[in-house]
């Protein structure tokens, strides 16, 4: 891992790829497959390989900085593919070119890293709110004795992107034990009462798949009249489920079967998967601990100068949807 | 859990181990899937596929029966979360862990949960 900016050394490679071709944040982008080629020519990775990570860095939904800002066809939250390479372009954004900066020496670190965390690829760290991070990497640079207390209640719970909510032991978590963190989307009651309004689903889970797996507990199953006690828990009462998505904005509308209230449904549709999922974490120290050693290890360093330098990168970068 | 029991209630000879098995056992563990010791023979992995089908979010992803018949593992993404199917594990072991395997009822439906010591032994080969 690059350690002065967090991200992996693939990742990192990718950056050093687009840089040496040009496609800097404020230039034309360039062709994926060129950046590709650069990226075999540097470390022999094959890009029927690296482009799964290229497409990761550049898709504003899986990481809260994306490192590459991605022109064309980069797939969606459902089960819609990327292009393939030869059809898209991508350049560096912001956030890349100041996580380049920082590994060549010429910014002083950035969290990065700790920011987008690793769960997206199925890592065992969480990304957190960046604004959150820079918070607390401020206040122990400003105030080196602030308690690990207020430390963890600044940076929060870990931060997804599709707005989900996070529950678990996020004590443990912070503590830097083993532990299953529960996402959950809102489910709620429509204005009319008759409908039920399914959004911010949890990450990393096709939202298409999650359409289809409501559509499949809503049939009926053959076996229902010997076991009916078993079909209550399993099938959902629903007449009908629809996509209401749009722009990027995942939103699925239930509707009850006739005699059916939404609040009896809204429970069980809340441990569909997909609806709710677990994500096994393991800070690689406790979280308050991270925060202290990156600023220790940095102290020489102007980090208030690169963190506010990060802090503009964000805010130049397209809000992302869910 | 309720995967198992919707299987099990599809006629599916299967034996749960795993976390699900720990749990309906009453230890505090997290259940994050749901792992199942499938029997072997044609007739049973057919049942398995068909039911298979009824609860997958992508049923054409998944192998025949024939196919099942020497895979040593089949993953399957449900609407009631995630089922492995250890394959491998059933034509090895099938009659050493249904032998003290007991019944514990899910809603309605019984389901066979392997003894505790043998989900414990299974557990230890896997992480060895």
């Amino acid at each position: 891992v690059g350690e002065r900016s967090g991200i992996g050394l693939v990742e990192l490679s990718m950056l050093e790829a687009l840089d040496s071709l040009g496609a800097r944040a404020d230039r034309r982008p360039r062709r994926s497959v060129r950046v590709l080629q650069a990226v075999d020519t540097q470390i022999g990775l094959a890009p029927g390989y690296a482009y799964q990570l290229l497409v990761d860095l550049a898709q504003p939904w899986t990481l809260a900085l994306p490192l590459v800002d991605g022109v064309g066809n980069f797939g969606s939250r459902g089960n819609d593919p990327p292009a393939n390479y030869r059809y898209t372009d991508t350049r560096l954004s912001r956030a890349g070119e100041v996580a380049l900066a920082a590994e060549r020496g010429t910014l002083a670190p950035v969290p990065i890293g700790l920011i987008n965390g690793n769960t997206h690829r199925e890592g065992l760290r969480p990304p957190f709110a960046p604004d959150r991070v820079i918070k607390a990497l401020r206040q122990v640079i400003r105030h080196p004795r602030v308690s690990d207390g207020e430390l963890t209640e600044i940076i929060g719970p870990p931060d997804f992107l599709t707005g989900c909510a996070v529950t678990g032991d996020l004590a443990a978590m912070a503590a830097g034990q083993a532990t299953d963190l529960v996402l959950y989307a809102s489910v709620t009651a429509g204005e009319d009462g008759r409908q039920i309004i399914i959004e911010n689903t949890p990450p990393y889970f096709s939202t298409d798949d999650v359409v289809c797996g409501i559509a499949q507990r809503a049939r009926d199953h053959h076996w229902a009249r010997n076991h009916p006690e078993l079909s209550t828990h399993a099938r959902l009462p629903l007449a009908d489920v629809r996509d209401a998505s749009k722009r990027g904005n995942y939103r699925f509308v239930c509707v009850p079967e006739p005699g059916t209230g939404p609040d009896e449904i809204i429970e069980q549709l809340r441990l569909v998967y997909g609806v709710q999922t677990r994500v096994p974490v393991l800070l690689p120290k406790p979280l308050p601990r991270m925060i202290r050693s990156w600023v220790r290890a940095f102290r020489d360093e102007d980090l208030l100068g690169s963190l506010a330098t990060l802090e503009e990168a964000i805010a130049g970068q397209a809000v992302p949807s869910q | 859990v309720l995967a198992a029991a919707v299987l099990a209630a599809d006629d599916v000879s299967c034996l749960l181990v795993g976390s699900a098995a720990l749990w309906l056992h009453g230890e505090p563990v997290g259940v994050s899937d749901v792992d199942l010791v499938i029997e072997p023979g044609g007739a049973n992995l057919q049942r398995l596929r068909d039911g298979l089908a009824r609860i997958a979010l992508r049923p054409r992803a998944l192998p025949s029966a024939r196919s099942m018949g020497w895979l040593p593992m089949v993953a399957v993404m449900t609407s009631y979360g995630k089922v492995d199917c250890l394959l491998e594990r059933g034509r090895l072991g099938w009659e050493q862990l249904s032998q003290h395997a007991t019944t514990i009822r899910v809603a309605d439906s019984g389901v066979l949960v392997a003894s505790q010591g043998n989900v414990l032994a299974l557990r230890r080969r896997f992480k060895e």
